[in-house]
């Protein structure tokens, strides 16, 4: 494909935090003009969520905000004020879908309720990715990602073997999984309006998503309510010995260490996973440990015996640094991966190797800041980013006066009432 | 859409179960190519409902290649080098093909092996998620598997429309470590800007921001600074009106004390208690809710979330049915049978359309 599937694609974004930024992150990747629309009284709150000390404009300056913002247009609009929903709505006219995560009642407290929003662009796609939905008795819920994992089943389903404890996903999982399905929604939608020339309303609720990412641990339910955990061990021991061991430590420098607002480790552990998916590789694996006589054990053996395969793994790993580890394992064909922490993910040679990590250059960042790349790769297409993060506002007098022409008195009187602004009003903490 | 799934696991397989629940035909090959992943007993009875399953004859190459001439998109999971994608494009100019690989296409760990621990590891989050004294730990339900085949569902309906705009298909190359690698929320962004590499908090990262034990089970509360001043009111003792508490800077050297009034107060709610109080005060609580417990309570099913699965031995289950409404969606059923040597019926079929 020689052109970006969403050339054309125009979309109005509400959307803050990471849910719906994630999801117009990847329309942006693939070539809709996104417009996000902030208030510069109500922001993007992880504009400011970790400030960078020593910046003169903190929210220009998010690493945070500005990897998953990437590839947007930002205009700011007041929608509090009549004003502002009236410029909004005429935006609108413009545009083929609009995206927002906000909690389920908001769009109808700002008087901007469905029937406003579609009396102003019949064709437009709606994607609401309200928490819990926008019916039902839990729509008045709050959440955000880590709220959507517990609710949904799937933090049940993590933790350490033998114990009850539930644990949530590093990451606010519920959040990139919505994006990610209502990025899909958005285009279901654009299928749908090219039959009917309407558009339409999409409720996605967050929950739902997270739900069917665990449909099978429903079906065990059905035979057993409790839910058992099984650490990082298989969960129906098809697979033994399965796990995480550590390895030597290693020692690092920071460039940036000294303003961190992030919990950080004292000492850089490393650790590796390791997975002996059939018998050939546990062969391999026993002659590894110094154990020839174990390469004869079943898997149902091995499964019997995991407490001191474990062990035995443990203790080859320990003095081995976690690449050198990896790689001998590698070597003898038994899967084996590092635990990439967040520093060595940015060097691991295959992702290297892939170009994963682009830099595009941003006003307020380094120069050598590196960002993830699409994670959707279209083969034998021109798929480079070009557009960073925009500063805020960077684009509230040109897009008006592109679609709506408006001239600069126009705009001046707009942003004499705040309504629109080129910085936030009252920036505080996120 | 006429979408060939070439059997392997989950990702594929949930990409296709979507596809299918919102009305594509989906044509699931059994038994040939890669069989790096395979679907559990569970795994199968949730997402194979709705497909058709065939196995492929005497010429499984030649019949595969009609059938994939035939269709709009051909999905495949596992290890990279086991199918001609750029000749079934050629021959098939609007095909989509969306490939799931632990790794993807290229590079140079593009055949190591992995199952979802080995991906999840590779990706990133397993660093970040567990107890900080204890091992990094996986994520239940197999996500490296589903997040990607989430994600092959959405980019391959992107690439589909580019098809029906443009008229060109597109082979799209997922990798598992990318997926989660491209998800690390704020703690990949902050060491790709010079800073340590972030530890794993367990069910703890402040007061405000963790998962306590409640009345009866675990609840999370997951405060922005904006909703704190609520939280407090809620909890209603007088001494978190102190500016130590108050301000957000000053309360970071009295986490621990906070966290001590925020737990008494959550051991004294139950789960449900806790919900009602969130969407009362706006305060983000929520509580952990196991899969036996979401069926067994009232809002999924009023909004009409679940698909009703028959197995083998009659029992009639639900499992979770579509993702977002308002579009057409056909879930649930029973678990097809393979039916031999089709491939050549399903490709004439899809052709004289």
């Amino acid at each position: 494909m020689t052109s970006s599937p969403f050339t054309g694609i125009r979309v109005a974004d509400l959307s803050m935090m990471w849910a719906g930024p994630f999801a117009t992150k990847l329309l942006g990747e693939q070539g809709a003009e996104v417009l996000k629309i902030e208030s510069p009284t109500a922001w993007d709150n992880i504009r400011t969520l970790i400030p960078q000390p020593g910046k003169a404009d903190p929210w220009n300056s998010s690493y945070y905000f500005n990897t998953y913002n990437r590839a947007k247009k930002s205009v700011t609009l007041d929608l509090a004020q009549a004003q502002g929903r009236q410029v909004f709505l005429e935006l609108l006219a413009h545009c083929d879908v609009l995206v927002e995560n906000y909690r389920a009642d908001v769009l109808d407290r700002l008087d901007l309720g469905y029937d406003v929003l579609q009396a102003a662009n019949p064709r437009l796609i709606i994607v609401s990715m309200a928490g819990f939905g926008k019916t039902g008795p839990d729509r008045g819920l709050v959440g955000f990602g880590p709220v959507i994992e517990q609710m949904s089943g799937l933090a049940a389903l993590t933790g350490y073997e033998g114990e009850d404890v539930p644990y949530k996903c590093g990451v606010s999982y519920g959040d990139p999984v919505a994006g990610v399905a209502a990025a899909g929604a958005v285009v279901l939608g654009l299928l749908q309006r090219r039959r009917t020339g309407v558009g339409m309303v999409v409720d996605l609720a967050q929950r739902e998503v997270a739900a069917t990412l665990a449909g099978s641990a429903f079906v065990s339910a059905a035979r057993d309510p409790h839910v058992v955990h099984h650490g990082n061990r298989h969960p129906q021991s098809a697979v033994a010995p399965r796990g995480c061991y550590r390895c030597a430590d290693e020692a690092r420098l920071y460039r940036n260490a000294e303003y961190s607002l992030l919990p950080a480790r004292a000492v850089d552990e490393q650790w590796i996973a390791v997975s002996v998916l059939d018998d050939t590789m546990w062969s391999a694996l026993a002659a590894l440990l110094g154990q020839p006589a174990w390469a004869v054990l079943s898997l149902a053996d091995r499964v019997a015996r995991h407490d001191e395969l474990d062990e035995a793994i443990a203790a080859w790993c320990a003095p081995l640094d976690a690449a050198e580890a990896v790689a001998t394992l590698r070597d003898h064909a038994i899967a084996a991966s590092r635990v990439l922490d967040t520093v060595a993910i940015h060097d691991d040679p295959h992702l290297r190797s892939r170009g994963f990590w682009i830099q595009l250059q941003h006003p307020r960042m380094d120069p050598d800041w590196r960002q993830p790349g699409p994670s959707w790769r279209f083969m034998n297409a021109d798929t480079r980013l070009e557009r960073p993060a925009p500063l805020f506002g960077e684009h509230t007098r040109p897009v008006p006066r592109q679609l709506l022409g408006y001239d600069d008195a126009r705009l001046d009187e707009l942003h004499a009432s705040n309504v629109i602004g080129n910085e936030p009003i009252n920036p505080g903490v996120g | 859409m006429r979408v060939v799934e070439l059997a392997g696991g989950s990702p594929a397989a949930y990409c296709t179960h979507l596809l299918a629940g919102y009305g594509a035909e989906v044509v699931r090959v059994e038994g040939h190519g890669d069989q790096t992943w395979t679907l559990s007993e569970d795994e199968a009875i949730y997402l194979l409902p709705g497909k058709d399953r065939i196995a492929l004859g005497e010429d499984p190459v030649g019949e595969l290649g009609q059938l994939v001439a035939a269709a709009d998109a051909v999905v495949a999971d596992g290890l990279p080098g086991r199918y001609d994608v750029p000749a079934w494009r050629q021959a098939n100019p609007a095909l989509v093909a969306v490939t799931i690989a632990p790794f993807g296409q290229t590079g140079p760990d593009r055949h190591q092996r992995a199952d979802d621990l080995i991906a999840f590891a590779a990706g990133g989050t397993m660093s970040l998620t567990g107890d900080p004294g204890s091992t990094p730990l996986i994520t239940g339900g197999s996500q490296a598997m589903y997040f990607a085949g989430l994600h092959a569902f959405s980019a391959l309906l992107a690439a589909y429309y580019g098809s029906v705009i443009h008229g060109e298909g597109a082979w799209v190359d997922l990798s598992l470590q990318e997926c989660l690698a491209g998800a690390l929320e704020l703690y990949g962004p902050a060491a790709a800007n010079g800073e340590p590499a972030a530890l794993r908090f367990g069910n703890y990262h402040r007061a405000v921001w963790a998962v306590y034990p409640c009345a009866d089970g675990y609840a999370g509360v997951f405060c922005l600074e904006r909703q704190v001043p609520a939280l407090f009111a809620l909890i209603g003792d007088p001494v978190l009106r102190e500016e130590r508490f108050r301000d957000p800077l000053q309360r970071q050297a009295h986490d621990e004390e906070l966290s001590a009034y925020v737990l008494s107060f959550m051991i004294e709610h139950t789960g449900d208690e806790l919900t009602r109080l969130g969407a009362e005060h706006r305060i983000p609580f929520g509580k952990v809710r196991t899969p036996a417990e979401l069926i067994a309570g009232h809002a999924l099913h009023e909004r009409g979330f679940f698909d009703h699965v028959t197995t083998s031995d009659g029992h009639v289950l639900p499992v979770p049915g579509r993702p977002f409404i308002p579009f057409d969606w056909s879930g649930g059923g029973a678990v097809p049978a393979v039916q031999p040597a089709m491939a050549t019926t399903v490709a004439q079929r899809w052709q004289s359309r």
